[in-house]
């Protein structure tokens, strides 16, 4: 009997053994040369059928040399394949979530997210998509919902090691097991209790995560912060609010301390200059967003491009665009890094294109303006830029509170206004992409003005997790959009191709060609000098997120993500009255000739 | 004689059952409120959207929703506004037929022109809008600022989401300690 129960295993043996062996079988494929090391990441663009970065580089160019699918052929691109994601469930006060990721592919396995963080793997051999796992972290929505100002986002997966390395909206920064989708380690980085989400990718410079937050529109004080991947602890916090005894304190000239709810967002992935180790990142508005007389002074680093340190996060210079702010003009956007010739040498710029509906290209080693102009059609809130400093010609340094052209902007004399761009751009988070044979820049453009009334904030009504705004937008006038396209070299507009709905996905540039969607259904092709379109396939779900191209199996593929989020459908829908009808929906597109 | 009257052990554990579960069942019918419909309204037709699960709504992106804890509406003005929605703003109006062949304020689709206000997503039925009126009297009209047992009822204990309102609680009592000293 005895022995007889001792040679008969037992079902805890059972089950140990078997996953033993499924551990052996999953630990299988794992190759060192599918190891994500910083050196693969540095030079990115010499594997030009991966697309490693959220912007693709480290310059955030979003541009891929494949040229399988060309002008020539183009016309001939059809669906291989789709795949149903999750994600769309609500919580908060969203009733849905939506796509705005950009899928990250190594070697033929791509790798997206849904609105919740869900990270999912897919094999893309063989002209099909099989999903090999989803890591479901499980994100507290009630908890992070509620405080997302601008919908259940989440825009995408980075890679180093073996992990792949999310975010979620309730704060985490995950690892998850590349090859089994088990979560490695987690460790909150940022506190909804405060009003902070994440909703941006990771970016992964050396051993680093970098995470920006969200959160102005709900009073709290901004950071950029990074997190050793291999010790998983904190290497440093930059707050984008400067404290009491550093540079930039003396902008906040109140004596509410609005600083410590000034806003300061960074929620849009940055980008990285390894030449001089620094990281440029976009700074968002400062709260509350409609009221700026609450915060007199220019209130940095609010609406401004900001470089920092890689390695120790210390500020190396800042440039302002929209000081003391009364619009919501974040500076949120990546900035794409550029080399072009000048008169002494190569030029070392930093392009953003701003909220505010002013394109700018600073100098990136200094932060010296260089040029900017108006990429939208109609700007009221200013005359326009003062050509020596970048500033609006309207802004005096020596006045507390800014007015601009007064008659338009929202102020405590001024409740209810109309002015354009409106809030949401300009340009807002959908990326930019940039040609560098042909040195063009191309701005996914969100051609609008609104109305905004303006709430007089006091002290008392800072709450946690309640919104910080000071006043509200609503949509009196239709809103449209284009894709712009900015010849670098001269600073100077070279097309714009117009679209009936505003661009809320973003832009993909090629050699001969540039991809962009709408959020009524379609995605499409543009010849890249002429902006002529092309080619156009209607998805039959808003497109909110940015088309990315990859090669497998030698075959060049698309692949965008289709689900109308964010915070058009809930806040902006009444300016575009047909997108009422777009459906909430969850799902990955590739096309290939 | 004794081991006769002793009831069998599986006896005694078996009304211990039932006794638990019959004194669960009391309490369970004790606490069941008669408004838990009207707050599955609430959340179903996304009165939180921007009201927020506390009904104090306010300003901010969602516009500005009014508080219903100050509201000095009636019941039949809270069904009427439900019901009709709030003409030139961005309060939906949520039963089906509003200002067609049901009347609102006394005004036909005609009258009220431009500034009909937005559909709603989801049409309630009357007693549904009954009900959700009658849960807003009962927990949202007139209370004062949200608790963490206010916020634990609405969304259960799963989520981290009330955690702010029992943070709150306890500085409040060192604070006044705090004040105390410096005093």
């Amino acid at each position: 009997m005895t022995n007889f129960t001792r040679r008969k295993p037992s079902l805890r043996t059972a089950m140990l053994a078997t996953v033993a062996a499924v551990a052996t079988i999953c630990a299988l494929p794992a190759k060192a040369a599918d190891e994500v090391t910083p050196e693969r990441l540095l030079n990115a663009d010499k594997e030009p059928g991966n697309w490693l970065h959220h912007h693709k580089d480290f310059s955030a160019t979003r541009f891929s040399n494949l040229s399988e699918i060309n002008k020539g052929n183009v016309k001939n691109l059809k669906v291989a394949w789709t795949m149903h994601l999750g994600g769309v469930e609500g919580g908060g006060i969203w009733t849905h979530g939506g796509l705005e990721g950009t899928p990250i592919v190594e070697n033929g396995m791509m790798y997206v997210t849904d609105g919740w963080g869900s990270v999912y793997k897919i094999d893309t051999h063989g002209g099909k998509g099989t999903l090999l796992w989803k890591m479901d972290p499980k994100t507290d929505h009630d908890w992070a919902g509620a405080v997302a100002c601008c919908g259940v986002d989440n825009r995408g997966v980075a890679l180093w090691g073996n992990l792949v390395i999310s975010h979620t909206l309730d704060g985490r920064l995950i690892a998850t097991n590349k090859d089994n989708g088990q979560v490695a380690w987690q460790r909150q980085v940022a506190d909804p209790n405060k009003g902070e989400v994440i909703t941006g990718a990771p970016l992964i410079v050396k051993n680093m995560a970098i995470t920006g937050v969200a959160g102005a529109e709900y009073g709290i004080r901004g950071w950029i912060a990074a997190t050793d991947l291999a010790s998983q602890k904190e290497v440093w916090r930059t707050h984008t609010i400067p404290g009491k005894g550093e540079s930039g304190h003396e902008t906040w000239k109140d004596d509410k301390n609005s600083a410590a709810s000034g806003g300061g967002s960074t929620w849009v992935t940055g980008s990285y200059d390894p030449a001089t180790n620094t990281l440029i990142w976009g700074i968002g508005n400062p709260g509350p967003d409609w009221d700026n007389e609450y915060r007199p002074g220019d209130n940095l680093y609010t609406d401004s491009s900001l470089a920092l340190d890689a390695d120790t996060g210390k500020i190396k210079w800042h440039y302002q665009h929209t000081p003391n702010d009364p619009y919501d003009y974040d500076s949120v956007a990546e900035h794409v890094l550029v080399d072009i010739p000048g008169p002494n040498g190569p030029r070392k710029l930093a392009l953003e294109a701003d909220r505010n509906g002013f394109a700018y290209a600073v100098d990136r080693t200094t932060g010296k303006f260089v040029w900017g102009l108006p990429f939208v059609k109609k700007v009221t809130w200013t005359k326009g830029l003062d050509a020596e400093t970048g500033k609006p010609v309207e802004y005096d340094p020596n006045k507390p509170v800014q007015t601009y052209v007064a008659a338009v902007t929202p102020s405590r004399t001024n409740l209810e206004t109309d002015f354009c761009p409106g809030n949401m751009g300009g340009k807002n988070w959908p990326p930019t992409a940039y040609n560098p044979d042909l040195k063009l820049w191309y701005i996914p453009v969100i051609e609008s003005c609104n109305r905004i009334k303006v709430e007089v904030m006091t002290p008392e009504k800072l709450k946690p997790r309640e919104f910080w705004t000071g006043g509200g937008p609503s949509q009196p006038v239709r809103i449209t959009g284009s894709v712009t396209a900015i010849d670098v070299t001269t600073g100077k507009v070279a097309g714009k191709f117009e679209t009936p709905f505003p661009n809320l996905g973003g832009v993909l540039a090629t050699p001969d060609l540039v991809f962009s969607g709408q959020p009524s259904g379609e995605v499409m092709a543009l010849d890249a000098k002429s902006l002529e379109k092309l080619w156009e396939f209607n998805t039959g779900g808003g497109v909110n997120a940015p088309p990315m191209t990859f090669s497998v199996d030698g075959k060049q593929y698309v692949a965008i993500l289709v689900g109308l989020g964010g915070a058009w459908d809930k806040w902006f829908i009444d300016a575009t009255p047909e997108l009422k009808r777009m459906q909430p929906g969850s799902m990955l597109y590739v096309f290939s000739l | 004689m004794t081991r006769h009257n002793r009831p069998p052990a599986g006896a005694i554990v078996a009304f211990v059952i039932v006794a638990t579960a019959a004194i669960t069942a009391s309490a369970d019918a004790q606490s069941a409120d008669p408004t838990d419909a009207g707050k599955a309204v609430f959340k179903r037709a996304n009165c939180v959207g921007c009201h927020k699960w506390h009904g104090n709504g306010g300003g901010g992106y969602g516009g500005d929703a009014l508080s219903l804890r100050k509201t000095e509406l009636t019941r039949e003005q809270i069904i009427e506004t439900i019901g009709c929605g709030r003409p030139g703003t961005g309060m939906p109006f949520f039963t089906r037929g509003a200002y067609d062949s049901v009347k609102c304020y006394d005004m036909s689709r005609e009258d009220v022109g431009g500034r009909i206000p937005p559909e709603a997503n989801t049409f309630l039925r009357p007693s549904d809008v009954e009900a959700v009126a009658d849960y807003v009297i009962a927990h949202i009209k007139g209370e004062r600022e949200p608790s963490y047992s206010e916020c634990v009822k609405f969304f259960g204990d799963t989520s981290r989401v009330c955690d702010i309102y029992k943070a709150q609680q306890q500085p409040t009592v060192s604070q006044t300690t705090n004040s105390g000293q410096s005093k």
